[in-house]
């Protein structure tokens, strides 16, 4: 049965991919986002349906149902994430501090989010996303749950940071993350270009109802940036408070206020290892890698699952958020990812602690 | 159901000055001198493998006091609402701020809509925590409410980074509707792993149910406040010493007695050597002195 679904799925892919690749890649494409709780559902922040999708758009706090397809572009099957504090450290960053933390951390987002790159390597969360591969010379390679993902951590405050930046600005800091990391496998790599408290991108600021993104650079969209860079829009998720996640998991005051920064960085990650692509066709080309008919990724289908603004824990609902035991055996706050082997191979939300009883 | 309201402004003159103790604890930590070797001295290696190493401090004490943390608010349900703790006090823009209990239940019953709010410190930290002592404080229910209130206070605080419980208490009061103001003591035993624990965050979470009318107002402008168990200074004190490495790269921990301070380090290669020593109390490190010395045969 699982069989007959991905089939069938791929077939409605390869006629969706004609259909898009007729028009202008330019027009259509944009980042891949991941909305706030306010705006689940929101199409101006979904790229287009990829075929006649047999579902509409998710239900607020469910999983967004069907199983997600193989689209022929590579995924990161060791991957190696790159964490790039891109001014932290400049002037006017934060407009506060705390005794006792770095000036450049005063929350201690930072420190969280390093670790949690560096514990998420061989975890159950990670591992649900094992079973997805990418296909060279007919032969299917699955993405691997190697025990360390961490590539490095880079405070960058030589290249100056502004308020508002662009797309393309974090694209080019992407770029310079490459070069001071020295990468060359640039199809297992990505780079979390992480923004502090006063200096984040405009859309973010603008309101337009997304906690993050990721993409990958082309020349079309990204003039002048090394293409092939998979990196995230990873702004300071603390400015939106709960509608990015804030004390989602953790009610405490002080213990759920950093719960967005690993549930959104965790939901941009994975969705760059099953996914590095970013959807895009080029020249008839599919670089996508797996996500479903509405276009929506791994991370996209398990968003804010369970989320009852602070009225029911949201670990209650099977694949709701819920937390993600490291490697260093702490706990962080996740999203479940997709995962098209649960439910008996009919997909669910998986990986953070609270699964449906039947997983694959 | 639930509303945000304004119930009403009330003007109170300044209540009592900040408490002795508040935001003290990271008082700049005090000089820290070297008396051995005494700088320009001569230390022979084949007959002292190990070299004395001592010096003075003048640590703040860290006298018991109380530190009050007054709940304010600037603007009710607005987005400059901004629920917090301060150890000033004034007129407040969101005094009388709650949400209406409008529902009348039995004995027994329980209206609770759910809410709370969390009043997160602006100043006053670092703090250092005397844990064997109570926290003690007031929530204002204003207005002419009528029922049983039920108040549940928790206090959360920052500590090396990671928020962590200090205590909570639930009260439960009748109110007295013919008077405006109903103040409900609390009392918190911190949490005794918080003993002389520096705190970075502190966050009072308050919220309010019971088969009660009207009363989920808070007034604040000075007339809901907890008292916290404090030092004067951080009681979390250390002298180290780092051999010709002024960023103290491997330190080495002293021991303290009283004033003074001591560590015995195996005596390094022949040649001149400095050695550097620095203080620090809670998140306070003073500035690093130094004494030069020679080791010969």
């Amino acid at each position: 049965m699982k069989k007959l679904l991905l089939l069938a799925a791929l077939a409605a892919a390869v006629v969706s991919v004609a259909a898009r690749s007729a028009g202008s890649a330019d027009v259509t494409h944009h980042p891949l986002y991941m909305p706030n709780t306010q705006n689940i559902g929101n199409p101006a922040l979904q790229p287009p349906p990829v075929c006649c999708a047999p579902a509409g758009p998710p239900v607020a706090g469910e999983p967004a149902p069907v199983n997600m397809a193989y689209f022929g572009g590579h995924v990161q099957v060791t991957p190696k994430i790159y964490l790039v504090f891109w001014g932290w450290g400049e002037p006017g960053a934060f407009d506060h501090v705390t005794p006792g933390v770095p000036s450049y951390d005063p929350d201690g987002a930072a420190a969280r989010m390093t670790a949690f790159v560096k514990a998420m390597g061989g975890t159950d969360w990670a591992g649900s996303q094992t079973q997805y591969y990418e296909t060279d010379n007919g032969v299917n390679v699955n993405i691997q749950n190697v025990p360390n993902v961490f590539g490095g951590v880079w405070y960058d405050n030589t290249n100056p940071i502004h308020d508002n930046v662009s797309g393309l600005e974090l694209a080019q800091e992407a770029q310079r993350a490459a070069a001071h990391f020295g990468v060359t496998d640039l199809h297992n790599s990505q780079f979390v270009i992480a923004q502090p408290q006063k200096y984040n991108e405009a859309g973010f600021n603008s309101g337009a109802g997304y906690c993050a993104w990721h993409d990958y650079t082309q020349p079309q969209y990204y003039p002048g940036v090394q293409p092939g860079l998979s990196f995230t829009n990873m702004p300071y998720v603390l400015n939106s408070g709960s509608s990015c996640g804030q004390n989602s998991v953790n009610t405490g005051y002080y213990t759920g206020r950093l719960d967005g920064f690993t549930i959104v960085m965790g939901h941009e990650i994975e969705e760059t290892i099953t996914d590095p692509g970013a959807e895009d066709v080029i020249n008839g080309v599919n670089l996508g890698g797996w996500y479903d008919y509405a276009a929506y990724e791994n991370g996209d289908k398990c968003a804010w699952v369970g989320y009852t603004e602070g009225i029911a824990p949201p670990s209650t609902v099977p694949g709701g958020l819920g937390t993600m035991k490291g490697n260093d055996g702490k706990l962080y706050p996740v999203q479940s990812l997709w995962s098209n082997d649960s439910a008996g191979g009919a997909g669910w939300c998986a990986g953070a602690g609270d699964d449906l009883p039947v997983t694959g | 159901m639930t509303r945000w309201s304004l119930r009403k402004l009330v003007l109170v003159a300044t209540a009592a000055a900040v408490a002795a103790g508040a935001g003290l604890a990271n008082a700049g930590s005090a000089p820290v001198t070297i008396t051995t070797p005494v700088s320009g001295s001569t230390i022979a290696l084949h007959s002292n493998p190990y070299t004395a190493v001592a010096g003075t401090d003048s640590f703040a004490a860290a006298t018991p006091g109380t530190s009050r943390f007054y709940l304010r608010r600037d603007g009710c349900g607005t987005s400059n609402d901004n629920p917090h703790l301060s150890t000033a006090t004034g007129t407040d823009g969101g005094d009388g701020c709650g949400i209406v209990l409008n529902a009348v239940v039995g004995l027994g019953g329980d209206v609770d809509q759910g809410a709370f709010v969390d009043y997160p410190a602006s100043d006053g930290m670092p703090l250092a925590l005397d844990a064997s002592r109570t926290a003690t404080g007031a929530i204002d229910i204003t207005g002419t409410a009528v029922g049983a209130v039920e108040v549940d206070v928790s206090l959360e605080a920052l500590v090396g980074g990671q928020g962590v419980t200090v205590g909570s208490t639930t009260t439960t009061t009748v109110l007295d509707p013919t008077v405006s103001d109903n103040p409900v003591a609390f009392t918190i035993q911190p949490d005794a792993s918080l003993a002389g624990a520096d705190l970075q965050g502190l966050d009072l979470r308050v919220h309010i149910h019971g088969p009660a009318l009207d009363a989920g107002f808070v007034g604040l402008s000075g007339k809901s406040w907890v008292d916290m168990p404090s030092f004067s200074a951080s009681v979390n004190k250390s002298v180290a010493i780092s051999v010709d490495d002024a960023t103290f790269a491997h330190p080495v921990s002293a021991r303290l007695d009283g004033s003074t301070w001591s560590v015995a380090i195996p005596t390094p290669a022949i040649g001149k050597h400095t050695i550097y020593a620095e203080s620090t109390q809670g998140f306070a490190t003073s500035a690093a002195v130094s004494t030069t010395f020679t080791v010969k045969r």
